[in-house]
């Protein structure tokens, strides 16, 4: 019954990518109701830094990290064994 | 010390239990036993006076236990996770199996119990010597070999601790564990803070994690993950809270570990490496030292053991009942093996720090208390490390397990009494979550936190978003390949390449060429040094050491006469030699 369920949504996931664009607008709406009384730092007082934050940090460590792996860390599998 | 108080300490539970689980099987009562040891010992751990099992031995006074609120918090997790894991792998047939994870966690809690060195040291090496055979249970090629590295690195840090343990006594002729001044710190402390570091996986020693973990037993992983790292991160945080040294290797942890989660292939070792990360919290949380990143790493530590475990449960699941734990193997599982889809991704977005998960409520406490501490560039790792951790273990681990293309495997859902595991600890990541004050009462501090503020909602709704957003972005970027990545275990598995050759060709050669020289030259002369040698060793030594020596070599040769070849015996053997050695110790 359960993978029936998902099964359906991946059927619809023209639908789920709307809700979560959405869901992002919302994060942005809310932030400005956020209260911030505990500022760390300057970032906390900026509207919409931790969303480019999220976004920049989860790109750039994606470039990075692929990229680092792909010209230096990545071997077969069997690399020990050979 | 009384024989009543070896009942007392919830590790005698565990180590009876090991004993008695062949006969226990044979009686057809293995499973039912398999329940009441952790459940004994969970009960125990609420009973506890503040110290016990103090005795004298060879002029030291060993403290078997010492409790109080920093303990409670690890005995509590540590017993729930072993009930927990038990249950997971109560259809495995195996005795063997069972009485490793349960000599194992008997480690762990005599670890944390310990209130000297030398009682810590006898059951952190237990730990280490438990927990291999949970690797080499596997019986695989791959496995027998990452269980050796595994052994040698323990060893080899076993060895560090012990040397500052010896050392610390040298100075101070006191054994007793106890908090370090940053200040005060000598040479013996940072030996012994190496010592517990390698089992944190702090890198650069972090390697055998990822090496290990990956290859052991499907049961064998759920354990491995809860207790070896968590083990570190208490007596860390009961010997070395607010070492700098901590606070900022602990921040690179936490990206080193996502950096490998988000390139690696193989399910388990991204499990295994982000295990690294999260780790990274809790040193980095010991390390600044406040009242609040104390509680924080203790926080973490304990809503970690649950959803890390719920996360090798889930891919252990997987790995069960497909015999494959590859990303790029694997897709389209949700068909077949819809609930414990449900119960990874549980996992998956409490270790992100989902609202009304366990992860928010404790890691949120870590990365404050840094803010709050002014270390503004530390608070930014963690929480870059926090987007890492949703992109590689939130999202990508179910996504090319379950969904992505469809790899043509097709599955049965995991067993009964593994999604009742699975539905344990899943209810404990949201239970936590709901309801933060049963764990914040545990801590070690009073709490002065409230994490659901709508900042702190706010942040974490915008940084787990965008994070998704990067991943629908970037996700062709990210398809899973059949490669692997490398590591500083480079350094020793191709070093011991390199150690082989210059054995068998330079050294071996020039051994030979001397052994020429001496048998033409020297011969005679060194073969009369020799016997003088041998003389002088044999009988003027060992009549020095009484006769010490001649027992060893006659010992060992009753020991050769027991190996029998077969990993049960050992482990059986293993077992009856250590009970024998806590009863010693014990009673005298």
């Amino acid at each position: 019954m359960i993978a029936q369920l998902f099964g359906y949504l991946r059927e619809h996931s023209v639908a789920l990518k709307w809700i979560f664009f959405a869901y992002l607008a919302f994060t942005l709406v809310f932030d400005f109701f956020a209260e911030r009384h505990h500022a760390h730092f300057w970032g906390d007082s900026v509207i919409g830094f931790w969303t480019l934050f999220g976004i920049f940090g989860c790109l750039g460590m994606i470039v990075v990290f692929k990229g680092l792996s792909h010209v230096w860390l990545v071997k077969g599998e069997d690399y020990y064994d050979e | 010390m009384m024989s009543n108080t070896i009942f007392m300490h919830p590790a005698a539970y565990f180590i009876i239990g090991a004993m008695l689980l062949p006969f226990a099987k044979r009686l057809k009562l293995q499973k039912a036993l398999l329940l009441i040891v952790p459940l004994l010992a969970f009960y125990q751990i609420h009973h506890l006076p503040a110290s016990f099992g103090i005795c004298h031995f060879m002029g030291f006074e060993l403290t078997f236990g010492r409790v109080d609120k920093l303990t409670y918090v690890f005995l509590h997790v540590f017993t729930l996770m072993a009930l927990i894991g038990s249950i997971y792998g109560l259809h495995v047939k195996e005795s063997g199996q069972h009485m490793a994870a349960f000599l194992y966690v008997a480690g762990s809690l005599g670890t944390t119990l310990a209130g000297d060195y030398l009682t810590l040291f006898i059951f952190w090496e237990l730990m280490a010597f438990a927990s291999v055979f949970l690797v080499w249970y596997r019986k695989k090629k791959r496995s027998i070999e990452a269980g050796y590295r595994y052994l040698l690195v323990h060893t080899t840090g076993g060895l560090i601790l012990l040397a500052g343990i010896f050392l610390r006594y040298h100075n101070l002729h006191d054994l007793t564990f106890t908090r370090i001044a940053v200040d005060g710190a000598t040479t013996a402390d940072y030996l012994i803070m190496i010592g517990f570091m390698l089992n944190a996986a702090v890198p650069p020693i972090h390697a055998w994690l990822p090496d290990a973990y990956p290859e052991a037993t499907v049961t064998g992983a759920v354990y491995m993950c809860a207790f070896t790292t968590k083990t570190a991160v208490y007596v860390l945080a009961r010997g070395f809270p607010g070492f700098t040294a901590l606070a900022i290797l602990g921040a690179i942890m936490t990206v080193y570990g996502v950096a490998y989660a988000v390139i690696e292939n193989d399910a388990r070792r991204i499990l295994a490496y982000h295990i690294v990360s999260q780790v990274g919290y809790m040193v980095c949380g010991v390390g600044i030292g406040t009242a609040m990143a104390i509680n924080g790493a203790c926080a973490h530590a304990y809503a970690h053991i649950l959803y890390k475990a719920l996360l090798f449960m889930g891919v252990g699941s997987v790995l069960e009942m497909t015999g494959k734990s590859k990303l790029s193997d694997l897709g389209g599982l949700y068909k077949y093996m819809p609930w414990s889809l449900v119960f990874t991704v549980i996992g998956g977005i409490a270790i992100s720090g989902f609202p009304l998960t366990s992860g928010f409520i404790s890691k949120s406490m870590i990365i404050a208390a840094a803010g709050v501490d002014h270390r503004i560039f530390i608070m930014l790792m963690l929480s870059l490390a926090a987007v890492g951790t949703f992109l590689s273990v939130g999202i990508k681990l179910p996504y090319f397990i379950w969904f992505g293309k469809d790899s043509g495997v097709k599955a049965k859902e995991s067993y009964w009494n593994m999604q009742l595991g699975m539905f344990i600890a899943a209810f404990m990541c949201f239970f936590l979550g709901f309801y933060p004050e049963y764990l914040y009462r545990m801590l070690p501090y009073p709490v002065n936190w409230h994490p659901y503020t709508s900042y702190h909602l706010s942040e974490t709704f915008q940084l787990l978003g965008f994070t998704g957003l990067g991943f629908y972005l970037m996700v062709n970027y990210l398809k899973p390949a059949a490669k692997s990545n490398l590591d500083l275990d480079w350094f020793y598995r191709k070093g011991a390449l390199v150690f082989m050759w210059l054995a068998s060709k330079p050294i071996g050669k020039a051994n030979d060429w001397i052994g020429e020289v001496y048998r033409t030259i020297g011969y005679r002369f060194t073969l009369a040094v020799a016997k003088a040698m041998s003389w002088f060793d044999w009988e003027g030594i060992d009549w020095v050491l009484d006769g010490s020596a001649k027992g060893v070599v006659r010992g060992g040769d009753e020991l050769r006469k027991l190996q029998t070849g077969k990993i049960q015996h050992y482990i059986g053997g293993a077992a009856v030699a250590l009970c024998i050695i806590l009863i010693i110790v014990v009673l005298i």
